[in-house]
């Protein structure tokens, strides 16, 4: 850039202000007000009273639901993470055994334009009971596996898993894109060199795919996380955090708390863990990126 | 076919299947009658299509409102985000100025604020402003959260435009806003293209803040309606069905016309990150 434009402070206003003023004020000030509301005993009708930070030390020493959803929320990181590889894998199989490569990806990418009502509802009615009509349970019975049926996402024990899968489900195809659109970017020459070296498949894939698709690598690692740690809309859809808590996440708890038991207060506390998380996560992985650089 | 190519070709179309064949199956499913539906086997076609299923979901459902109603809130909130987002990329990325590398910075960081933790504080405030259970207060908010990755993608792509355009409009003594609006928005057409698929899609999709701010009928978008239904008609399950895929036609339609763009939007969006 050779400096720049040089522009009167009021054209400057008139072309940055509008958008700074619409995302300061409805993106950074309701997450101030949200910290300033953590501090709260309110239930949003009569008095707020300030209590310091007792609702946060509620939250950690008291709440066994809360380490329940915390428990969740990163457990659906930890399986997105496993996701993360499976992901490349398939984009670098895709791209050297399939000829029709541009459709396969881009049928794996339908479920990811749909909306989570959808993608919830549909598994739903997938992990129905028997009686009515789910899908997988019909799949067991017909494969033999008839002791296997279970009412999926009422049974506690089962419940979260079925949830994850569904999150997995639906970022699938996004990210077998990501990573096939960066493999398509390398130059055919380099694999032809390795060839001639005598490295070939899976081995040139080690020291020609892995470092060139690096910064895709770290992109949606960045991505994934933040976006396990965001889940939100399939456990609302799905279970509403139930059964008994057992599909909570902090999303949920939060808007559990903030908008059916109207906990003002104690909502926003968990709001604010939310936002803390997810802001940490991001440097720590920029950080821990920038080491690999 | 080698056996190789079996054991490789053959997990990659099992992973097709089970990211299509629900899809399908949701289609079948909207097409029988109840009593097949708990009885019948989950790959059986109905005895004969029972439309009338779509008929009631139709007609029960408010479907055309819904439709209409997301219509409207995503296609303001598209042109509102275009129109906001190229302007002060376009500053951020050309003018000189100390203010710009901060700006930039605080819209960078929104990109990963989750916009659930906003849901109470809006409430509160669109309550005591009097907009609470309209469109606005949805397309506001949208708005907000879809300018910092817009400014990304944008500004990124500005930076690049040779300054020799600018120079010799300058010349001409074009103001600076005609100069924007007649030649650096025409030339910024692909960025923009990419913004508006990114921001049409996850807006379009939006459920948790239309469920929150909305309590009117008659202003439910789609997904917020489509979820209405689902919990208020739990027992017809042919409708139910027929009416999730009277909810996902709408994008299925437009990702067949515009799959090529979709995708490369959406990765625009996730690199220039």
């Amino acid at each position: 850039m050779n400096g720049g434009l040089r522009v009167s402070r009021r054209i400057y206003a008139v072309f940055v202000l509008p958008s700074l003023l619409v995302y300061l004020l409805l993106v950074f000030f309701p997450i101030l007000t949200s910290v300033y509301f953590s501090m709260l005993n309110w239930s949003g009708i009569g008095k707020a009273k300030y209590i310091g930070i007792e609702n946060f030390v509620n939250l950690f020493t008291k709440d066994k639901v809360f380490w329940t959803s915390l428990k969740n929320t990163f457990l659906i990181v930890g399986y997105s993470l496993i996701e993360l590889p499976i992901t490349l894998l398939v984009a670098i199989l895709v791209n050297r055994h399939v000829r029709r490569s541009n459709f396969l990806i881009s049928v794996y990418f339908i479920p990811i334009i749909m909306s989570s009502v959808v993608v919830g509802q549909l598994w739903k009615a997938i992990y129905n009971p028997v009686s009515q009509g789910g899908m997988l349970n019909k799949i067991l019975i017909s494969t033999g596996l008839e002791s296997w049926t279970k009412a999926w996402i009422a049974d506690p024990s089962t419940a979260i898993y079925a949830l994850i899968i569904v999150g997995m489900w639906q970022v699938f195809g996004y990210y077998v894109l990501l990573y096939f659109t960066a493999i398509r970017g390398i130059p055919d020459e380099l694999f032809e060199a390795a060839r001639i070296d005598g490295a070939e498949g899976l081995k040139a894939d080690l020291h020609i795919t892995l470092p060139l698709v690096g910064y895709v690598i770290k992109i949606s690692t960045i991505l994934m996380v933040v976006g396990a740690l965001k889940a939100f809309d399939i456990v609302l859809v799905m279970t509403g955090g139930g059964p008994a808590h057992r599909t909570e996440v902090i999303s949920s708890y939060m808007y559990n708390m903030s908008f059916i038991s109207l906990k003002y207060g104690y909502g926003s506390a968990l709001s604010t863990v939310l936002v803390l998380l997810c802001l940490i996560a991001t440097v720590i992985m920029n950080r821990a990126f920038k080491r690999f650089d | 076919m080698s056996l190789k190519q079996i054991l490789i070709r053959g997990p990659l179309l099992i992973l097709l299947a089970t990211q299509i064949y629900p899809l399908f199956w949701l289609l079948l499913y909207s097409l029988k009658t109840t009593d097949e539906i708990m009885k019948g086997s989950f790959i059986a076609l109905p005895d004969s299509f029972r439309w009338g299923n779509y008929a009631k979901a139709f007609t029960e459902g408010h479907y055309l409102k819904y439709l209409w109603n997301s219509i409207i809130v995503t296609c303001i909130t598209v042109a509102v985000t275009i129109l906001l987002s190229t302007m002060v990329s376009y500053a951020l990325a050309r003018f000189k100025s100390r203010m710009s590398q901060p700006v930039l910075l605080l819209f960078m960081i929104g990109i990963m604020i989750p916009i659930q933790s906003t849901l109470l504080p809006l409430m509160i405030i669109f309550r005591k402003i009097g907009i609470l259970d309209t469109h606005l207060s949805l397309i506001l908010p949208y708005v907000a959260f879809s300018i910092p990755i817009a400014v990304m993608i944008m500004s990124g792509f500005m930076r690049d435009i040779p300054y020799e355009l600018e120079e010799s409009a300058f010349i001409d003594g074009a103001s600076i806003l005609r100069m924007f609006f007649s030649i650096v928005l025409p030339i910024s057409m692909p960025p923009v293209m990419t913004v508006c698929i990114l921001t049409f899609i996850s807006n379009w999709n939006e459920y948790i803040m239309a469920a929150t701010f909305l309590s009117s009928v008659d202003l439910r978008t789609l997904p917020f309606g489509t979820n209405s239904f689902m919990s208020q008609n739990t027992t017809d399950y042919g409708a139910l069905g027929a009416y999730l895929v009277m909810s996902v036609l709408p994008v299925i339609l437009i990702y067949f016309f515009l799959s090529e763009k979709i995708t490369s939007g959406m990765m625009a969006g996730a690199v220039k990150g």
